[in-house]
């Protein structure tokens, strides 16, 4: 890209030359063209006074007098001919030969080793022509004069020029320079709005990254909250394992001591589950879906309920998969295996007792559903909202989730560009939960 | 001294009730507020182990009814959040203590001794009555500087009767205070730990207020 003033300056100083370039060029053009238009009326105006005065005194002009008058004098000749054949007189500086082939008016013509200008002219009674001439050179001095005279000032005005605009240019540029040092002195942690009163063009760019200042801010808001909420929810945990060791070094009966030791190892158990779904959310927020993997719905919803089945039937939970067809997304299959799992896990966990969890997979339009209906309490609509968020548990739920279970179904239906919708379960009771898969191209 | 723990995890609730009934507390234990709210009305406490984070009614919000309504008990807050502001917002809205998460199941009794011997305006950690010391964290009864081997719930009277010093207990209140939620209570056993405090202490130690209930003079049996 190279430096903004740099190209400001390069471009306004090669514009402002090339303008006054043409200037230049229209002055001279029409200043040569001035110059001709009245040297050309002197010249005419000379031939008639030679003509008027020859008529009556030709034998008595004597050529060797004619005075030199002005140094530009010598640049300027005359011939007299008799009918155009007889050089009867001629100023001492002309040409033996004739001054211009053309006997009528204007020519331009080379006569001596010199460029001339001519004017030709003829008496009343067509007897005598009179030629008179004028060294080209003469004309383009003048034009080189007149050229000089005009460069001049402008070669001296050029660095005052380039110096003015590299000034505007500076000057115009400080509200860049200034944003400058505002964003180069911030700490990284400072991620409040840029103020500053800016121009039009500027105004946008300071926009835009304040927006990002926003962006970035919530997200590392996010974040922060998002390990103290870990932190936090680990400590639970924690505290029941520390208590329940403390529990049962104390215990003087065996029966306490078994049943709190059991305690621990059910604690440590609790908080390995816990870890595990907190580094599972934490590569699906880092992560991108792989491209090109497939997932039959239908034989990892069974996958998934073979591994759900024996915490099921320990909590006498029916388990079901509604007859259909195989329906094939594009996804990651062990994502997809994870959602289907931490689904039919909840629907278990608050399903109710001896109720039964149905699971289905089943192709609508462009969409291929899976849905998991429990026969539980279900979730008060206004409660729906929230469960999706991280470690938000619902009220009046039995206290053994670790509340991410559904943030992590979110982040992986997100990942494969499906839906997650919660309603309430068949007859108004319990809970439906859905995923709509966008079907993969068959 | 009878305890009411209020914690909706599982494994914690269970290891608290476990580790504080070890410490010699008596103690009953719920798993959301709404139950405790209905404990609190029906039952005398020593003090109240109160988890913030709690289904149906939050912590914050029992404490706040509780102490609209005028209720004394002592609470301490359990809880896994150690902001100042957390702490400072849960002393405010009436906690008499603060413990974060993972704690300590001795400093736990402990700040809950504490608590209780605030409540009965004693100062000193040993209470004392005449030549009688009660040290609660120690579990140690001493007479004129002897050592006595005191069952714990003869020691859980006895502190009982020695917090409430110069005041009358009924029967049933001791028992209240003694028995949680579970433990049956036969209807002599009041009687029958009294009558082993007399016989390993003083026979004038507890005096019996007929109709009434028992008393244990300020300044201890002379």
């Amino acid at each position: 890209m190279g430096s903004l003033r740099r190209r400001l300056l390069l471009g306004l100083l090669t514009a402002t030359i090339l303008a006054w370039s043409l200037a230049l060029f229209l002055s001279y053009r029409n200043a040569r063209h001035e110059i001709d238009e009245v040297l050309d009326g002197y010249l005419a105006q000379s031939t008639s006074l030679l003509l008027a005065q020859l008529g009556h005194e030709a034998g008595e002009i004597d050529t060797e007098h004619v005075p030199l008058l002005h140094k530009y004098g010598r640049k300027v000749a005359f011939q007299l001919w008799d009918r155009g054949h007889t050089l009867l007189l001629h100023s001492a500086n002309a040409p033996d030969g004739r001054l211009s082939p053309v006997l009528e008016g204007f020519s331009d013509s080379l006569a001596g080793g010199e460029r001339w200008r001519v004017f030709s002219a003829w008496n009343d009674d067509h007897t005598l022509l009179v030629q008179v001439g004028e060294k080209a050179a003469v004309r383009e001095e003048l034009g080189r004069e007149v050229a000089a005279g005009l460069l001049r000032p402008m070669l001296l005005a050029l660095p005052f020029m380039a110096a003015l605009i590299g000034l505007a240019v500076g000057r115009g540029l400080v509200p860049l320079a200034r944003l400058q040092r505002q964003v180069e002195a911030r700490s990284p942690h400072n991620l409040t709005p840029i103020e500053t009163s800016a121009p039009a063009e500027v105004a946008p760019l300071i926009r835009a990254l304040n927006a990002l200042f926003a962006r970035v801010s919530s997200l590392i808001e996010n974040e922060r909250r998002f390990t103290a909420d870990a932190a936090h929810e680990l400590r639970t945990p924690l505290a029941a394992i520390r208590t329940q060791a403390q529990v049962a070094r104390a215990a003087t009966d065996e029966e306490g001591r078994r049943h709190a030791l059991d305690q621990v190892l059910a604690g440590c158990d609790r908080a390995g589950r816990l870890v595990e779904q907190l580094l599972t959310l934490a590569r699906l927020e880092a992560g991108q879906l792989r491209d090109g993997g497939a997932c039959a719905l239908r034989a990892l919803a069974a996958e998934a309920i073979a591994q759900v089945a024996p915490f099921a039937l320990a909590q006498g939970v029916e388990l079901e998969l509604a007859s259909g067809a195989e329906a094939t997304v594009a996804g990651d299959p062990d994502l997809v295996r994870v959602l289907m799992r931490n689904l039919i896990d909840n629907a278990v966990r608050y399903g109710g007792a001896q109720g039964t969890v149905r699971v289905a997979v089943e192709r609508t339009g462009a969409e291929a559903v899976f849905s998991v209906t429990d026969q539980g309490p279900g979730i008060p609509p206004e409660q729906r909202a929230w469960v999706w968020e991280r470690f938000h548990r619902v009220p009046g739920s039995a206290g053994t989730g670790s509340g991410l279970g559904l943030s992590i179904v979110r982040r992986i239906a997100e990942l494969h560009g499906a839906r997650a919708e919660l309603e309430a379960g068949e007859g108004g009771r319990g809970l439906t939960v859905r995923v709509r898969f966008p079907a993969a191209p068959v | 001294m009878r305890i009411l723990v209020v914690e909706d995890d599982e494994l914690l609730g269970d290891g608290i009730r476990a580790g504080l009934t070890q410490a010699g507390f008596a103690v009953d234990w719920v798993t959301d507020g709404v139950l405790a709210q209905g404990a609190l009305k029906g039952e005398y406490y020593g003090a109240v182990v109160l988890d913030l984070g709690l289904p149906r009614l939050s912590g914050m919000e029992l404490l706040r009814r509780l102490r609209g309504a005028g209720h004394d008990v002592p609470v301490l807050i359990l809880t896994a959040r150690d902001a100042v502001a957390d702490r400072v917002s849960g002393l405010d809205a009436g906690a008499d203590d603060y413990l974060v998460k993972p704690f300590d199941l001795a400093e736990l009794a402990a700040r809950l001794r504490a608590l209780a011997r605030r409540r009965h305006g004693a100062a000193t950690p040993v209470l004392k009555a005449g030549a009688l010391e009660l040290d609660p964290a120690a579990h140690v009864v001493r007479l004129k500087g002897q050592p006595v081997a005191l069952s714990p719930k003869e020691f859980a009277v006895l502190q009982e009767l020695m917090l409430n010093a110069g005041r009358v207990l009924s029967r049933e209140s001791l028992e209240r205070c003694l028995y949680p939620w579970g433990e049956e209570v036969e209807s002599n056993t009041i009687e029958v730990h009294i009558h082993h405090l007399r016989r390993k202490l003083a026979p004038q130690l507890i005096r019996t207020i007929r109709g009434v209930g028992y008393l244990l003079p300020r300044g201890g049996a002379d």
